[in-house]
């Protein structure tokens, strides 16, 4: 049912025994295009790295093999989830049907989230967070709630990557090469601290990234869609403890990550040297 | 550069996955550690539809055993005379302290069930607390005598009310679920 789509989506290559009959190679003035890129704006994009070496490739590839190569598990614990009242959800009447999964009950009206499939998400969240921060991608933490705007924007500076708290103009992920000039870099991830916007609908940088195919990391709340991002982290976003928690395990993530990447570069360079001589 | 924007089919890692199978894209960075780590549920677009007729809670509430300790506090007492303070996360109020010394009591198991809830208010006030019961009031005993006649009526409504309730409460069953209170550190 989905598969006609889906084919006539992007370049499909048509296959040898489908292919039209006459006019074909022998005909000079017909080109087969094949599988030929279609150029949306006047020049690519430049590639983030050229083609790595086999020492690179053995560096990026290495740290997949660990199931949890930055250790991302001690950074935290239930304990701490639960006095930072990650746990406290919205009332029983805002609650999103798609949350019901990731909800461990409703305590006089209010729904309390299952902090042991949090903590399994955060773990999962956290590592890929990290894996990129450690292949040098760009990070973009979102968020729309103005209570929190300043705690995001300082995350994000101390961690050396961006933010996006202000009103998320229509064209910015999807218009990109439009609004900011030819060869601008998308981001790798975007990580959202609150996934709705101000008048408490799904904020469009979801549905954007989901559309310019940029994973997601984001933290939902019970009144949220889980739907289009790829590591939700189920936990309260109102909270100020539980936002003051986030903003330490992102920041501590992707700082731990970028120390390991330089360490392993400059060890590298050493051996290097070293055999080298 | 091609790309794929229908995000409502497939999740982003089985859309880029056929692009790179064409051939159109190069590997993006995520890719690989996709890969290696996907998440619990693939993001795939669901539509949000509204449930039709009877609509079924699958969440289920969370009471305790001490709720009804709890219940018969605050319907006699009040909010108890001190406010909560949220910010320490070892508060103890004066509801949880009652239901700790009944809880006690009960195990001693030397008072009768029926005395235990007066006893514990009673130990409570030996160790200092002041409980307050609700409805009387605190200023002008001279009106004390007024006040009664005038709504001695209405005063024994709301007894009998409260006496009614009292059984239903009693009668109610019980939802025992088992949660741990403090959870240990994973």
């Amino acid at each position: 049912m989905a598969v006609p789509r889906l084919l006539r989506a992007g370049g499909w290559v048509v296959p040898s025994r489908v292919r039209p009959g006459p006019a074909r190679p022998s005909d000079p003035r017909v080109s087969l295009p094949a599988a030929a890129p279609r150029l949306y704006s006047t020049v690519p994009a430049p590639a983030a790295a050229v083609r790595p070496r086999a020492e690179d490739e053995k560096l990026l590839s290495e740290p997949l093999s660990h199931p949890d190569f930055f250790n991302v598990k001690e950074l935290f614990s239930l304990k701490d989830l639960f006095d930072a009242r990650v746990h406290l959800g919205h009332k029983k009447g805002c609650r999103h049907r798609f949350m019901e999964p990731y909800i461990f009950g409703c305590r006089l009206d209010q729904d309390i989230i299952d902090l042991d499939q949090t903590m399994q998400h955060l773990q999962l969240a956290l590592n890929f967070t990290a894996h990129i921060a450690y292949r040098k991608g760009i990070i973009l933490f979102v968020s729309r709630k103005r209570q929190f705007c300043h705690l995001v924007e300082s995350t994000a500076r101390d961690c050396g990557e961006y933010a996006h708290t202000r009103y998320w103009q229509g064209g910015l992920l999807t218009n990109a090469h439009i609004q900011f000039g030819s060869g601008i870099r998308l981001p790798d991830l975007l990580i959202f601290l609150s996934s709705l916007n101000n008048v408490f609908e799904p904020h469009v940088a979801i549905r954007d990234a989901a559309k310019m195919n940029i994973p997601t990391v984001g933290v939902v709340d019970t009144n949220c869609n889980p739907c289009l991002i790829t590591y939700p982290i189920p936990g309260n976003d109102d909270s100020p403890t539980a936002m003051e928690l986030y903003c330490k395990l992102f920041r501590m993530t992707i700082i731990r990550a970028k120390d390991k990447r330089r360490q392993t570069e400059v060890f590298n360079e050493l051996r290097r040297k070293a055999e080298g001589n | 550069m091609a790309g794929n924007r229908m995000q409502k089919i497939g999740s982003v890692f089985s859309r880029t996955r056929n692009l790179l199978r064409i051939g159109v894209i190069e590997k993006p960075l995520w890719f690989d550690v996709y890969a290696a780590f996907p998440p619990l549920r693939e993001p795939v677009y669901r539509l949000p539809r509204p449930r039709y007729g009877k609509v079924k809670d699958v969440i289920p509430p969370i009471f305790y055993q001490e709720d009804e300790v709890r219940a018969r506090f605050y319907r006699i007492y009040g909010s108890g005379p001190r406010p909560f303070d949220l910010s320490q996360s070892n508060y103890k109020s004066i509801c949880q302290m009652f239901v700790e010394k009944f809880n006690e009591l009960k195990e001693e198991g030397k008072i009768e069930e029926e005395k235990l809830f007066e006893e514990t208010g009673k130990a409570l006030l030996a160790s200092g607390v002041i409980l307050q019961r609700r409805g009387t009031d605190k200023v002008a005993r001279q009106d004390h005598q007024e006040v009664e006649t005038r709504d001695s009526m209405s005063h024994l409504q709301l007894q009998t009310a409260l006496g009614e309730k009292k059984d239903e409460e009693e009668q109610m069953p019980e939802l025992a679920e088992t949660q741990k209170e403090n959870p240990s550190p994973s």
